[in-house]
């Protein structure tokens, strides 16, 4: 079986600190991976292994099989790369950008990257230095898809992006994936995860903590469901039954239920109340790393894989 | 391990500063030797002469130079121009390489398929470049004011074309020496302290060799005695300078490669 990215028992430590601790994962060639994990979870560190920016204090990387090493070399222009932090030269424009991104890779014909400048819809004639934070990823999905990569490593995609923008890119995404294009999605966004991936590891202080096919990813069965009554307020056993409930501070007699429910049974439960306000969400990334993993204390997690 | 993408992108990056300090310098050579028609006048032999040996000697100077414009351009003119140079040479080179940490584009950079030490080679092609466009640009700013207004029938354009190859193998071998640190630092802002501490550490090691016979040893430190204007404007250019300077810059530009090669760039 061939993968696009190889860990094993990947470990950086940046002095005392903790980067990424024993990650050992597989992705394999054309799938779209998605790499899920809360603010200063690793994600990033571990690219930037990936990437060969920085070296592991234990463990290896590889790319279609190969080290990437520090050095780098031919095996980059296989790799597209968008970084969560994206920063170009100032004085530059996106064109100027892009012109040199393309040097890199010999392109001269610019008809892929004119086609991805209109569907991001994307001004490339500003300077750098006047691009919004949008603008700025923009600019960075172009040059990461530019010279069709066969891996695309990609840090916190949609952040920062409005939402139809956000949907085109997506639809992007699947296109070159459709072309035999690997994806690496990293985020803290589930949402986009279970959009876009097909299997998803999850980091949780910089160690893994599942991989697997998104259908299985913990915590998928929570649903954040925010309701007010009409007329009394429900029993704290009702509300237990439920879930996880607390009364909203702002709104008195506004519940929020981070429910285990099976979809039927919490829909059919909840029509027992008299509701005047009803509001099922999926949870956020934090939400289920706090229902699942006691993600504030950073210890007494109740899952392990 | 050279990449052309990089090369122009890097000129065409550092253009406006080149532009800047050559007006810098060009300021300098006007001022300093357009005020050579005024030295015999100020009777600037004798008073020099008065001086205790030592004390001009650490200036760099002699009284013959105040008679001679060849020796006044490329002993004195030229050693000012040196120091600036000198730390503009530094900062070019250097920034090259702790710019793109200090702005993040590093993460841009570094993972195109260009291997580091040929990235930070075909920074060093850019610099060769730049620094070759500014002293062409100091030695014909140097030909109008002394060989057109100043001494036109003195003013020795071949002598004082050796005095300012000197001035350029020094500045490629200050460049260099920043190609092997950069690598160490993470901001310009220490890159420019360093530039700035180490263009006037080297003048002033030369000049307190010259000034106290026992510490004439700091001399091999600098690069102003390597350069040896003086001796160049006076036709006879130090053959070990013209090695030992490019040789720096190679060995600093080798360094520099290996040093990136290892580098984290956690930043």
């Amino acid at each position: 079986m061939l993968y696009a990215v190889e860990t094993e028992k990947l470990t950086k430590y940046y002095g005392q600190n903790r980067g990424v601790v024993d990650l050992s994962m597989s992705v394999l060639d054309g799938e779209i991976f998605g790499f899920i994990g809360p603010n200063g979870a690793g994600k990033t560190t571990t690219i930037r292994l990936l990437l060969g920016l920085i070296k592991p204090s234990v463990g290896e990387a590889k790319i279609f099989g190969k080290d990437l090493p520090p050095a780098g070399g031919k095996l980059y222009r296989r790799v597209g790369y968008l970084p969560a932090e994206i920063n170009y030269y100032p004085e530059m424009t996106g064109r100027d950008l892009l012109e040199y991104a393309a040097g890199f890779y010999n392109i001269s014909n610019y008809q892929w990257v004119e086609e991805l400048v209109d569907r991001l819809r994307f001004d490339p004639d500003q300077k750098i230095r006047t691009y919004s934070p949008g603008n700025l990823k923009k600019l960075g999905l172009i040059q990461a898809l530019l010279h069709k990569p066969s891996l695309l490593i990609l840090d916190e995609p949609g952040s920062g992006l409005d939402p139809l923008i956000k949907q085109e890119l997506f639809k992007i995404l699947e296109e070159v994936n459709q072309r035999g294009t690997t994806i690496f999605f990293s985020t803290h966004v589930l949402e986009e995860v279970e959009r876009i991936c097909s299997r998803v590891a999850m980091v949780k202080n910089g160690k893994l903590i599942h991989i697997g096919p998104v259908d299985e990813l913990p915590g998928k069965e929570i649903r954040v469901v925010t309701f007010k009554t009409a007329g009394r307020r429900p029993s704290n056993v009702a509300l237990e039954k439920l879930g996880k409930a607390q009364e909203l501070p702002s709104r008195p007699g506004c519940y929020r239920v981070l429910s285990h429910l099976p979809v039927n049974e919490l829909v059919s439960y909840l029509g027992r109340f008299d509701l005047d306000y009803l509001r099922i969400t999926n949870p956020s990334l934090e939400e289920v790393f706090f229902e699942l993993y006691d993600l504030p204390a950073g210890g007494g997690e109740k899952h392990h894989v | 391990m050279f990449n052309g993408n990089i090369s122009t992108t890097e000129i065409s990056l550092n253009r406006r500063g080149l532009m800047t300090w050559t007006l810098i310098v060009i300021a300098v050579i006007l001022l300093y030797l357009g005020s050579f028609v005024f030295m015999e006048d100020l009777g600037m032999v004798e008073m020099i002469e008065d001086y205790p040996d030592a004390f001009i000697a650490g200036l760099g100077m002699t009284p013959e130079m105040f008679a001679d414009i060849n020796l006044y351009h490329g002993g004195l003119v030229l050693m000012y121009v040196l120091l600036l140079a000198s730390i503009y040479s530094m900062m070019l080179a250097g920034g090259m390489i702790t710019r793109d940490v200090d702005l993040g584009t590093v993460e841009f950079l570094y993972t195109r398929p260009v291997s580091r030490p040929a990235i930070l080679v075909s920074k060093a092609f850019s610099f060769l470049v730049l620094i070759t466009l500014f002293w062409i640009a100091i030695y014909l700013v140097s030909i109008a004011v002394g060989g057109f207004w100043v001494a036109p029938a003195v003013f020795d354009i071949y002598a004082q074309f050796a005095a300012h190859l000197m001035g350029y193998l020094a500045c490629l071998a200050a460049g260099g020496i920043a190609f092997a640190l950069a690598p160490l630092l993470n901001r310009t802002q220490s890159l420019t302290s360093l530039a700035i501490g180490l263009g006037f550490g080297f003048f002033l090691l030369n000049s307190l060799a010259s000034m106290y016979g026992q510490l004439d040893f700091l001399k091999y430190l600098s690069l102003h005695y390597y350069a040896d204007l003086s001796g160049a404007a006076a036709g006879e250019p130090f053959i070990t300078g013209m090695v030992v300077l490019p040789a720096v810059f190679g060995t600093g530009v080798a360094v520099g490669a290996a040093l990136i090669r290892k580098k984290d760039f956690t930043a």
